[in-house]
């Protein structure tokens, strides 16, 4: 890695009010609270952490098996188990109060009252740099219709949801949708200083021998290498289509992947799965960045944004 | 407290059928070994097949003091065959680095115990492989080890155990080897002997059938029971959240084997 000052390219990068010192942010869902992480390496050097996803209520999660390896990913189903807002500001916040890097928080509702409420209690909340609605969760009030799925819904809760915070906004789409770049849209028209994108794509696993599912919840996400190319392409879609960043992500493994989803038109990048096979996956990425970036006599990373 | 480093195979070799022993040089992780606490290794390090590590028990660790000098500072561990990760596991040639995490989990609680205490281990399979630090460094006298298997050839450990002088139990499912029937049956005809007015010190690695029958017969103030849980995992340190386990905690039921566990006390566990 290169120390000298002069000759260090310029990796950092702005979304929203937030300013980043390099692009490289771990997804939400694959990072735990982040203590999980320090024991790996200094946490600080990160563009900014997204811990799992909170919600107003604490959630216990899906039953086990929760996890199955498929070729080049993993399925999951979780089911978004969180302490909920109380329990993360009580027991998780406090250790971040001391962090050099940013944190964005993930959360999600069941009801567009659910998402308002949650942004604006985390807007009145001290030490978070900035907001990442997820909003691939079935609409309770709509009978379970995912808010992603349609570009009004999207429109409509985005609205609402910038009503109530003054926060960096990002929203994190789903890839389970016909015109990804369509949802991308009707969240910057709400008022999204960002999006991020691809969540797991919907998928399953069966086994022969047991005639069951792998997984308990039946259905899961898949997520990892098997999902970049399809990923790259949502993101070269979506920045086609929007003004606001892009923060691309789906199976960053390692810089070269990093770099592709730049060059697509994401001005910041997620690690996520990667983290759980290699928990130090996120500071390569970053030194891998600056190492293409110098020897390519590149002085800054914005420059590689969008190149097509 | 964790470490990610990369140790070096010293050897790499079958002990009988499926069964296959590693010695593995990681002074780092050695240094902060505890009986219960296990490694996750990268199988391929240069390809995302297979994509997750895998998760180890230690079948015996040498600090740095340990008396046989050659040894020092290298883990063993005692694999079994079952699937594609563990069949490229057996490939592992002697100077080979490998990606490794460890020590992680909680490990046993090792009560202070007199030498006098009665000691319980049962073990099913490959489950058996982590009750031998504990039993080592037990130390106890009065040592009663069930080991449980399919059929003789998964029989395991049974030289080592004999070498800490325990009574040992063995039963396996085709009775090719000692008890015809379960590990878990074996220890009920064997119970009535056990002296009803001391307690006893019960703990227990395997299947997740096998505790699930240990749970259904013992009484818990006669037995003090710690169960090691084997499930699949994705990280191993507590991230994901892919590998829980329903415990009775009312706040959060779904409980990490990785990082809350593997141990847990068995009554902790909702065994449905």
């Amino acid at each position: 890695m290169m120390v000298n000052a002069t000759g260090s390219p310029d990796l950092s990068i702005k979304i929203g009010k937030i300013k980043l010192k390099n692009p490289v942010i771990v997804a939400s869902g694959t990072f735990g609270f982040a203590e999980e992480y320090e024991d790996f390496f200094d946490l600080n050097h990160l563009g900014a952490i997204i811990p799992k996803g909170i919600s107003l209520k604490p959630m216990v999660g899906n039953p086990s098996p929760r996890i199955f390896e498929t070729e080049g990913g993993i399925l999951n189903s979780i089911g978004l188990q969180n302490p909920g807002f109380e329990g993360f500001v009580k027991d998780k916040l406090p250790y971040f109060k001391k962090m050099r890097t940013h944190l964005i928080i993930n959360f999600f509702g069941n009801t567009q009252k659910e998402y308002v409420e949650l942004a604006r209690r985390f807007d009145g909340t001290p030490n978070i740099s900035g907001l990442e609605m997820n909003i691939s969760c079935p609409n309770v009030q709509q009978c379970g219709v995912v808010f992603s799925s349609d570009p009004k819904m999207t429109y409509r809760l985005v609205c609402a949801v910038r009503k109530a915070t003054k926060l960096t906004l990002i929203v994190k789409l789903s890839p389970n949708v016909t015109d990804i770049s369509l949802m991308a849209k009707s969240a910057e028209d709400g008022g999204a200083n960002a999006v991020s994108l691809v969540n797991t794509f919907r998928a399953m696993a069966i086994n022969i021998y047991s005639r069951k599912p792998e997984l308990g919840n039946i259905i899961g996400g898949l997520s990892g290498p098997a999902i970049k190319p399809i990923a790259l392409r949502m993101v070269w879609e979506v920045s086609q289509r929007v003004k606001i960043p892009v923060i691309g992500m789906g199976g960053i493994m390692k810089a070269e992947d990093a770099i592709e989803f730049i060059m697509v038109g994401a001005s910041a990048i997620q690690i996520g799965t990667a983290n759980l096979v290699n928990p130090r996956t996120a500071i390569d990425v970053i030194d891998g960045i600056k190492k293409y970036l110098i020897q390519n006599k590149i002085n800054r990373l914005q420059k590689l944004i969008g190149l097509f | 407290m964790p470490i990610q480093t990369k140790g070096i195979v010293a050897k790499n070799r079958k002990i009988k059928s499926l069964y296959f022993v590693i010695e593995i040089y990681c002074p780092s992780i050695v240094r902060e070994m505890k009986p219960g606490k296990f490694i996750m290794i990268k199988i391929s390090s240069h390809s995302n097949y297979p994509f997750l590590r895998r998760p180890f028990s230690i079948y015996k660790s040498y600090p740095q003091r340990h008396p046989e000098k050659k040894k020092r500072g290298t883990l063993l561990i005692l694999y079994k065959v079952v699937g594609k990760g563990t069949q490229m596991m057996t490939e592992f040639k002697k100077g080979q680095k490998v990606d490794m995490i460890g020590p992680l989990g909680n490990g046993f609680t090792l009560p202070p115990l007199p030498s006098s205490a009665n000691i319980v281990l049962i073990g099913g399979g490959v489950g058996i492989v982590s009750l031998y630090p504990l039993a080592e460094a037990l130390g106890s006298k009065k040592l009663f080890v069930f080991i449980g298997g399919k059929t003789r050839n998964d029989i395991l450990c049974l030289r080592d155990f004999k070498k800490l002088n325990s009574n040992i139990f063995i039963a396996t499912e085709d009775g090719s080897q000692g008890f015809k029937g379960t590990v878990i049956d074996l220890f009920l005809s064997e119970r009535k002997k056990f002296n009803k007015n001391e307690p006893y010190y019960l703990y227990s690695c395997g299947p997740l059938e096998m505790l699930k029958a240990l749970a259904k017969v013992l009484k818990p103030k006669r037995f003090i029971s710690q169960v090691s849980l084997e499930t699949r995992m994705a990280c191993g340190f507590g991230a994901c959240w892919g590998c829980v386990v329903k415990t009775k905690d009312l706040k959060t039921p779904y409980q990490r084997v990785c990082k809350n566990g593997p141990v847990f006390n068995l009554e902790e566990i909702v065994w449905e």
